[in-house]
């Protein structure tokens, strides 16, 4: 189980996540929507420990484990998992010998992957995901179109098979074709034992993969919670019938409600 | 003789002549650069003044120390390649395959060469690097002790790398390595240096490595250092670059020394071509002094400049790119970029690009350069993933020198290399 118990998180003195309640059991696929600068990608960098968000209230708890208490890769090694918006370039270190790195850091000592089992193994997944197999020696991420980099932060989720798995907006990019290849990846993955956080803007990922718990964020918190009716509800009507509800005027973080 | 206008040196041109019974030439070369070693003022450099360093060398043991048990396990590795194997002065192991014999290779240490083939030896010992050109190549024309001639005749592919290993033991003091390499038209070779110099206090390590590529030769020249604290080393590599041939440079330098570093190529001739990649560990108080430098001579003339620096601790570097395109190098372009990362609080890096450009006609000239410390996005990307932040740090720098480590061209080196930057990223 993960739980969010009063979230707060600051980015450069601004409180950007201001008081956010979640609880994701095994098996669950949450979707959190929400128009931009309500806090959305804060929430998921704050909870993989970016360096530049400070935490400043709350709880965060994997199977009771305090997640705040622990350093980036170690919250990794505990099996979450982020796809990130902005995955980073690094120039000279190939994919296949980061993820297998990667990898064997999850494993621990003692329990590496053989290295031919890994490269068939990733080949394999990269040929799932329609990645081109020169990829493995590639770069990490240097000189990966947008789309690419997306495709290959879901390589990484597979290849790491993590339990709490955050996308943060891995639809943005991604061609129809794509995006069906990536939702089929994390149905695929779908067992009592991982959850699923998925930020998006649009409904149009949902349909593919199909949320159990769809909430909205405004200001820094979650405003209202539902199935998978009211993602469909969002993509129809958009988002001002909820403001008009709730009396909010400005959704962004920072305006007052 | 040994004290002169302030300069205490502990030996003298005319006891290695002597010792050595080189030909006459060469006595008077030693003679001519000795009086030109006494003429030239210490200079204060852009970045390092050398006006109160010491300038003493030697004396010279009389016989080589034991090898260390990294040279001597390195030695072994390379059991059946070309190699000259130098340890305080004395070649200790000399061995070029029958094969390259037979089609009229010749690897010697310089001293044998400049007896047994006298004439080549003096038509191009000194003609790239010249005597008075500053006062450490004076010292090192004048006082060249233990060093390397590489002759690869006209058309002559080599295959295999040929290396020269330089080592100093616990009781020299100071040294003055020299190498020479002639490749001769349309031949190709890899030649590698790999340097261990001693760290006796208050003398001078002066090295020179003089390359010269005939028309349509293709060299590569890597070269290994360990400058540590110790000597002042003060060197200076350059290749003559002939009509359409190539050098490429290959420098890597791991190191807490002091030290002013010059690599060069001039490219004489039209359609000449250099590339000069470095990177360079510094730690400790090092001070680096390193300049990568390109002289466009000829006609459309080709160059690319790439060095990637690392600076621990309290070390102190400059990494400077050079690029001069004379009048009339028509159509000649010259690339540059120059990366230092700081890893420390009180490591200091300086990149210094220069783009000299006499000639209106020329190609693209380009040069980046940037000073900084690690990048934390990248580092908190790996360790997303679950790597643990050290040694996250240490793949960022891998990757960072890795495309460097993979030009130098003999396995058994490439391999000493990547294992000695392994632990120095591990410290």
């Amino acid at each position: 189980m993960f739980e969010i118990e009063d979230l707060r998180v600051s980015v450069e003195d601004k409180e950007i996540v201001r008081g956010l309640n979640l609880t994701l059991r095994g098996g669950e696929i949450h979707a959190i929507m929400g128009p931009n600068g309500t806090g959305k990608s804060t929430l998921a960098s704050a909870l993989m420990g970016h360096p530049a968000y400070e935490v400043t209230g709350g709880r965060v708890t994997l199977d009771g484990e305090d997640v705040l208490e622990m350093a980036v890769d170690e919250r990794a090694r505990k099996g979450m998992f982020l796809a990130m918006q902005y995955p980073a370039e690094v120039p000279g270190v190939s994919n296949a010998n980061f993820i297998r790195t990667a990898l064997n850091a999850r494993l621990g000592e003692g329990n590496e992957v053989p290295v031919i089992k890994f490269h068939r193994e990733l080949q394999a997944q990269m040929k799932r995901l329609n990645i081109d197999p020169v990829f493995a020696e590639r770069y990490l991420n240097e000189g990966f179109s947008g789309g690419e980099k997306k495709r290959n932060e879901i390589l990484q989720m597979v290849m790491l098979k993590p339990r709490v798995v955050i996308l943060d907006e891995i639809d943005s990019g991604l061609d129809i074709d794509a995006l069906k290849i990536v939702a089929e990846a994390v149905n695929s993955m779908r067992s009592p034992e991982v959850t699923f956080l998925i930020i998006t803007h649009y409904q149009r990922l949902l349909q593919y993969i199909v949320p159990d718990h769809v909430h909205v964020m405004m200001q820094g918190r979650i405003v209202r919670s539902g199935g998978r009716e009211l993602a469909e509800r969002l993509e129809a009507e958009g988002y001002d019938w909820l403001k008009h509800e709730l009396g909010i005027e400005d959704e962004t973080v920072g305006a007052q409600a | 003789m040994a004290e002169q206008t302030g300069t205490i040196v502990s030996v003298t041109a005319a006891d290695l002549a002597k010792r050595n019974g080189e030909p006459g030439w060469l006595r008077d070369a030693r003679n001519a650069a000795w009086n030109a070693f006494q003429s030239l003022p210490a200079p204060r450099l852009e970045k390092t003044d050398l006006r109160d360093r010491s300038w003493d060398l030697g004396p010279y043991p009389s016989t080589p120390g034991p090898a260390s048990d990294e040279v001597a396990e390195l030695v072994a590795k390379l059991a059946g390649q070309p190699l000259v194997y130098v340890r305080d002065g004395f070649t200790v192991a000399l061995h070029l395959p029958e094969t390259w014999v037979e089609q009229g290779v010749v690897l010697l240490d310089l001293t044998t060469a400049a007896r047994e083939h006298s004439a080549v030896v003096q038509a191009h010992l000194g003609t790239v690097v010249k005597e008075d050109e500053s006062k450490w190549a004076a010292l090192n024309t004048a006082l060249w002790n233990g060093g390397l001639f590489l002759y690869v005749p006209r058309g002559v592919e080599m295959d295999q790398p040929v290396h020269f290993v330089y080592e100093e033991t616990g009781q020299a003091a100071g040294g003055a390595p020299r190498a020479l390499v002639v490749a001769d038209e349309n031949s190709r070779v890899s030649y590698v240096e790999v340097h261990f110099t001693g760290q006796a206090a208050d003398k001078v390590h002066a090295g020179v490595t003089e390359v010269i590529a005939k028309a349509g030769a293709k060299v590569t020249a890597s070269v290994v250092t360990q400058y540590r604290k110790g000597p002042n080393h003060l060197s200076v590599r350059r290749a003559s670059v002939g009509n359409d041939a190539t050098v490429d440079w290959v420098f890597s330098d791991i190191g807490d020394g002091f030290s002013v570093v010059l690599l060069e190529s001039d490219l004489v001739g039209q359609g000449s071509q250099s590339t000069i990649q470095g990177i360079g560990i510094g730690t400790g108080r090092q001070h680096l002094d390193l300049t990568a430098s390109v002289l466009h001579h000829g006609r459309y003339s080709t160059s690319d400049i790439r060095l990637h620096g690392v600076i621990k601790q309290r070390a102190n570097a400059v990494y400077r790119s050079s690029t001069h395109i004379f009048k009339n190098a028509v159509g000649a372009g010259s690339e540059q970029h120059d990366r230092m990362l700081m890893l420390d609080k009180r490591a200091r890096a300086d990149a210094i690009p220069m783009l000299l450009i006499d000639e209106n006609d020329v190609q693209r000239c380009g040069h980046a350069a940037s000073v900084g410390r690690m990048d934390e996005n990248q580092i908190y990307y790996l360790m997303s993933r679950g790597i643990p932040r050290v040694e996250a740090t240490k793949m960022i720098l891998w990757g960072y020198l890795e495309p460097t480590v993979q030009r130098v061209s003999s396995d058994v080196i490439r391999e000493y290399l990547a294992a000695r930057i392994d632990r120095e990223l591990e410290a």
